[in-house]
Formats: C-alpha cells, sequence, structure tokens
C-alpha cells in the first residue's frame, strides 16, 4: 500500500520534474523513466544549471536541508562525557549556521569553483552532499548496522543505533558523515569508553521520499538542477545531456557507482583541482576505487567454506572407512 | 579410534593428529575473528592499539577485514568438518548424555574440595556441555556472518531486519564466544585438569592420570583392546595355551572405581606419578 503511493506520487513529481529538465537539456524523456520508482533511484547534478543561488544569501537546496532536519538531532546533553583514552570531543551544537561545509547540522553545501580553462574563467558551483554510492562501506560495515542502503538507493543512518563510532567516515572516500558528540545511544551504555556521538550526513530525504515527498534539495532547486528517478532512466538522462553539452560525468564509476551523478561541461579533473580534502570539505578525484571490492573474492571464499569443509569431511571419512575395511579384510584374511 | 594404552610409557593416546588440528585451527582462526573483530568496532585506533609497533594495521578497516575473512575460511570449513567428519564416524563421545548436568555439579563442588569425583569416562561431564554451547556460539556467529558477508558482496540493499538480526546475534554471540573461551582457560587453570593440557598438544595423557580420573574411559580402552586378541579362529584348536591378556580379571579392577572408590593402583610407577600431583 505505502510502496504503491510511493510509486504513484513519485512518479508524478518525477515526471514534473523531468518535464522541466526536458525543457532545460533540450532532450526528450525517456518513456522507461515513466515506469514509476519502486526500483533504485538516482539523482542527476547537473552543474550546467546550477548558478549557486548567488543571489540569495543561502542556497536553496542548503537553507532547504536545514530546514527539513533542523529538529533532526535532539537535544545536546549539557556536559559531554569525555571519551578514554582519545578525547576527542565534535560538538557543532553552538555552530548550528555552518553552511561552507559539511556538519551534523549541515547536510548539504555549494562549492564555488574558479576554473580556466581555453583561456578563458569559469565559475562551476558544485553542491556537495553523500553520494549514496551503490555498494557503501560505511553501511555495509557499521558494526551495528546503524548505516544501512535503503532498496531505493538512499544510504540512511538511523541516529537511535549508531554509536559514533566515525568508522563510516573512514571508510568513506569523500569522509561524508559528520559526528555530533553527547547525543545518542552511547550515553546509555558505557558513554565513557564505547562510542562518541551520532553521525549524520545526508539521507536522500529517506522519510519524504516514503511519503511520496521529493528530497528538499531536489524540489527547492530553483533551476531545475537537480532530479531524481530511476537510477537507468537518471543514467540515460546524464548521458544524453553530457553529450549534449560535450561535457563529464561524475559519481557512475567512483566508488564502484554512485546514485548521485553530476554532469559537467567542464572537466572533473579541473573541477577536483580546485577542491582541496578538508574536514567537511570532500575533493573530487577522479579515481576513486571501492576499496571493499578487494575483499569481494575472499568473501565469496567464506561463503563457499561450508562446502569445503563438508566435502573434505565426506571425503576423508570414506577414505577412512575405507582403510579400516580394507584391514578388516586383511585380518579376516589371516 | 586412536584412543590407546602405551603401558610402557606410561601414556594413553586421547587425541589423533586430525583432531588436534582441528581443535588448533578452530582455536588460532576463532582468536583472529576475535581479534579482528574488535578491531572492527572500532576500537583500535581510539585505544591507541594502532600505536603498538606492528599493529599499525589494525586501525585499517579493510585490512582487519581481509584478515577476518581469511580467517573465517578455516574457521567454518574446520568447524563443519569436525561436525560432519566425527559425526560419520559416530564419534559422540562429546556429547552430552543424561546426568551430565548433576554431575559437572558435584565435579565442580569436588574441585573446591567438597565431595569426591564421580568416576569418569573420556570427557568429563562439564566439557561435554561446554563442547556443546560452544557448538552453538560458533553455529551462530558462523550463520550471522554468512549473511553479513553476503549483504557485503551481493546484497547492501538486502533487508534492513534480516541484516539487524545478524548483526545483533554477531554481536552478541561475539561476546558469548569471548565469555566461553574465558571459561575454557578458566578451566585449563584447575589443577586437577592440568594434565588434560599436554593431550591438546601432544595427543597423549599420562596413564596413571587417565586410570585416576578416566577409569570408565580406560575400562573402555581396555575393552576394546581386549576383543581383538580373542582368536576366533583359534578357539577351536584344543591343545591352545590360553592368552595371557583372557587370564587377567581386567573388569572386576576397573570396575572397582565405580561403586565410588578410587581406582585401586598396582603399578609403582603410577603411584609415585599421583603422588606428585
Amino acid at each position: 500500500m505505502n510502496d504503491q503511493k510511493i510509486s504513484k506520487i513519485n512518479r508524478r513529481s518525477f515526471l514534473q520534474i523531468a518535464a522541466g529538465a526536458a525543457t532545460l537539456a533540450g532532450v526528450g524523456l525517456p518513456q522507461t523513466a515513466q515506469a514509476g520508482t519502486d526500483s533504485q533511484l538516482s539523482t542527476l547534478i547537473d552543474l550546467s544549471l546550477c548558478d549557486g543561488c548567488t543571489d540569495r544569501e543561502t542556497p536553496a537546496c542548503v537553507s532547504s536541508c536545514k530546514s527539513i532536519n533542523k529538529d533532526k538531532i535532539p537535544k545536546i546533553v549539557d556536559n559531554i562525557p569525555e571519551p578514554w583514552p582519545r578525547k576527542t570531543i565534535e560538538d557543532w551544537s553552538k555552530k548550528k549556521e555552518v553552511t561552507n561545509r559539511l556538519t551534523p547540522y549541515n547536510f548539504i553545501y555549494v562549492h564555488k569553483a574558479e576554473i580556466e580553462a581555453a583561456g578563458r574563467k569559469q565559475i562551476i558551483f558544485v553542491p556537495r552532499r553523500c553520494m549514496h554510492c551503490d555498494n557503501p562501506a560505511c553501511a555495509t560495515i557499521c558494526p551495528f548496522s546503524a548505516n544501512h542502503k535503503m532498496k531505493n538507493g538512499a544510504v540512511v543512518i538511523d541516529q537511535n543505533l549508531c554509536f559514533g563510532g566515525a568508522k563510516c567516515k573512514t571508510v568513506c572516500p569523500w569522509e561524508i558523515p559528520q559526528r555530533q558528540s553527547g547525543v545518542g545511544i552511547y550515553l546509555h551504555v558505557l558513554p565513557s569508553f564505547m562510542g562518541n556521538g551520532v553521525m549524520y550526513k545526508c539521507d536522500l530525504c529517506d522519510e519524504r521520499l516514503k511519503e511520496g515527498k521529493l528530497p528538499g534539495c531536489v524540489e527547492a532547486c530553483p533551476r531545475k538542477a537537480m532530479l531524481i528517478g530511476p537510477k537507468k532512466d537518471m543514467e540515460m538522462l546524464a548521458l544524453e545531456r553530457a553529450r549534449q553539452m560535450n561535457g563529464f560525468i561524475y559519481g557512475k564509476t567512483q566508488n564502484g557507482g554512485t546514485a548521485t551523478l553530476y554532469v559537467s561541461p567542464v572537466s572533473f579533473d579541473l573541477i577536483g583541482k580546485t577542491m582541496q580534502k578538508k574536514p567537511g570539505q570532500p575533493d573530487m578525484k577522479q579515481e576513486v576505487k571501492r576499496r571493499m571490492a578487494g575483499t569481494d573474492n575472499p568473501a565469496k571464499a567464506v561463503l563457499i567454506a561450508p562446502v569445503l569443509g563438508l566435502v573434505a569431511a565426506g571425503a576423508l571419512g570414506w577414505f577412512s572407512r575405507r582403510k579400516e575395511m580394507v584391514k578388516k579384510e586383511d585380518n579376516d584374511n589371516g | 579410534m586412536v584412543d590407546k594404552i602405551l603401558t610402557e610409557k606410561n601414556l594413553v593416546s586421547r587425541h589423533s593428529m586430525l583432531e588436534l588440528a582441528e581443535h588448533w585451527l578452530i582455536a588460532i582462526s576463532g582468536l583472529i575473528l576475535f581479534f579482528t573483530g574488535m578491531f572492527e568496532l572500532p576500537m583500535s585506533n581510539r585505544y591507541y592499539i594502532s600505536s603498538v609497533p606492528g599493529l599499525a594495521w589494525s586501525a585499517d578497516f579493510i585490512t582487519s577485514l581481509y584478515i577476518h575473512y581469511f580467517a573465517a575460511i578455516i574457521f567454518i570449513a574446520a568447524g563443519l568438518f569436525h561436525l560432519v567428519y566425527h559425526g560419520i564416524r559416530g564419534e559422540n563421545g562429546m556429547i552430552p548424555q543424561k546426568g551430565d548436568m548433576a554431575a559437572s555439579v558435584t565435579i565442580i563442588k569436588s574441585l573446591f574440595g567438597f565431595g569426591k569425583e564421580p568416576p569418569m569416562s573420556k570427557y568429563l561431564p562439564e566439557q561435554r556441555l561446554a563442547y556443546v554451547g560452544m557448538a552453538f556460539i560458533m553455529a551462530m556467529l558462523i550463520i550471522s556472518g554468512l549473511v553479513k558477508t553476503y549483504k557485503n558482496i551481493y546484497a547492501p540493499d538486502m533487508s534492513l531486519t534480516i541484516v539487524l538480526w545478524a548483526t545483533w546475534i554477531h554481536n552478541i554471540f561475539f561476546i558469548l564466544f569471548f565469555l566461553a573461551f574465558l571459561a575454557h582457560m578458566a578451566a585449563i587453570a584447575l589443577r586437577p585438569n592440568w594434565p588434560m593440557v599436554r593431550g591438546i598438544f601432544t595427543g597423549k595423557v599420562r596413564l596413571d592420570y587417565a586410570r585416576h580420573r578416566h577409569s570408565l574411559w580406560l575400562a573402555d580402552i581396555e575393552k576394546v583392546e581386549a576383543v581383538p586378541v580373542v582368536p576366533e579362529i583359534v578357539l577351536p584348536v584344543i591343545d591352545a595355551e590360553p592368552l595371557p591378556e583372557l587370564q587377567k580379571p581386567p573388569q572386576e579392577e576397573l570396575l572397582t572405581p565405580i561403586a565410588g572408590e578410587p581406582a585401586k593402583i598396582n603399578d609403582e610407577t603410577t603411584k609415585q606419578e599421583i603422588s606428585k600431583d
């Protein structure tokens, strides 16, 4: 019932956005895009359309995201327990207004890239947030499964289960999740010895998607620079737009593939050079390997290990039984 | 069956090489899984474990995961092998028997000087109970670990309910595994159990110890060893001399401890060995 509703409303929402997008891009909307959103979703961020909302104090996507999530984090305890032995405390509760980087209170920011290409200066605005990877290490190796990839592709942290160990941030190639200390389940377990708060990041407005609404950033963008729809359709649209503008795509292959596709008329090599990795400000390197891919083969061996054990037991059991029978026969024969 | 009395060496074979290999493969891979599991929690960086020379790798979750997977291959394969191989062969000496719970209480009380130990077979009643407990813990860790592994490769968007069950079973049984390991070590630390320690390294325990504490086991071995000596073909030969083994009345002696009395010690060497204990 809920799924049907999501499918129905998302289809309508998608069509609204996609129709505008199609007009702006000058391309036809693929028919498959109307097939609903039961499958995995993807977002498209068209950098040729994003103007960074320079006419506003805060970019629309950022202010919409902040507004939607303003009450997400519960009140932080007055005396945040000091973790032991490493005494790192991260408290952003008094800096909620920060919008130029990722924080537990700010899940998206817009980077301004000043680029000189082909002898002319260009300014490209790049909204940065969680990429919602296809196989996100941040979620798969979360020790408490507080971070999980949903069927629609949204990678969501459950703040009621997260201990704030920041493992997700360490394994994320862009170090997206941000920690807020003094909140979360760890306060009720062993606050000084285990955990250190809760990790926060963009969840693709998963709750809004369930209600049939669009993610805040997508809905708020005045230039329709952000779109959301079925992954395959978004990939086709991204390819089509990149082809039309003789441009580039970022996010399709990085970290094993993501559900965020940037399309840009300027190469991401040049854009990436304007980004220096800093806390809360990810870079945009072309080469982003999914490190966990290397563990896939040992993991497959783990899955067949029970068979190895069974076959070895069967073979050795048969062999030893036969040996005993031969011995018995020899004894019987004198 | 490997169990054999080696009178001249004052030893009894208790474990085959295969059983020793199974035990140590499971034990070592289990410990590696335990430590790399802790590093996945994450603990290494926070507790400066990664600052210890040679352990810098422990702060890298992907490296720990590689090691965790390699150890899991051995742990799972050896565990399944043990279960199936000995199951096929009908070697069920470690399966709990009726009355093991009550006997365990009696034995534990005796360790603290209350009452006497009852005569015991190859494995102590509490060993049999611990074995099943550890097997259950291992089974839960393996099943939940396999679900998590499958998710990591093929289905990161697996049902959250299944993932949460697998994760929390894995985490809870990880703690139970550690507690069971501590209990295992505590059992070894008890003086009366010391002679069994050499068994898990060499496969053999002292005969005098076995005769003193595992009289039912020795009775079983002697029964088995006596059987093949009965010469089926030789029997019809009227002039045949009675075999020395058949002249011995081992059952009478060996049954004595069952009645609650300590085993009779005829051998001088054995007597001395026990008195050393």
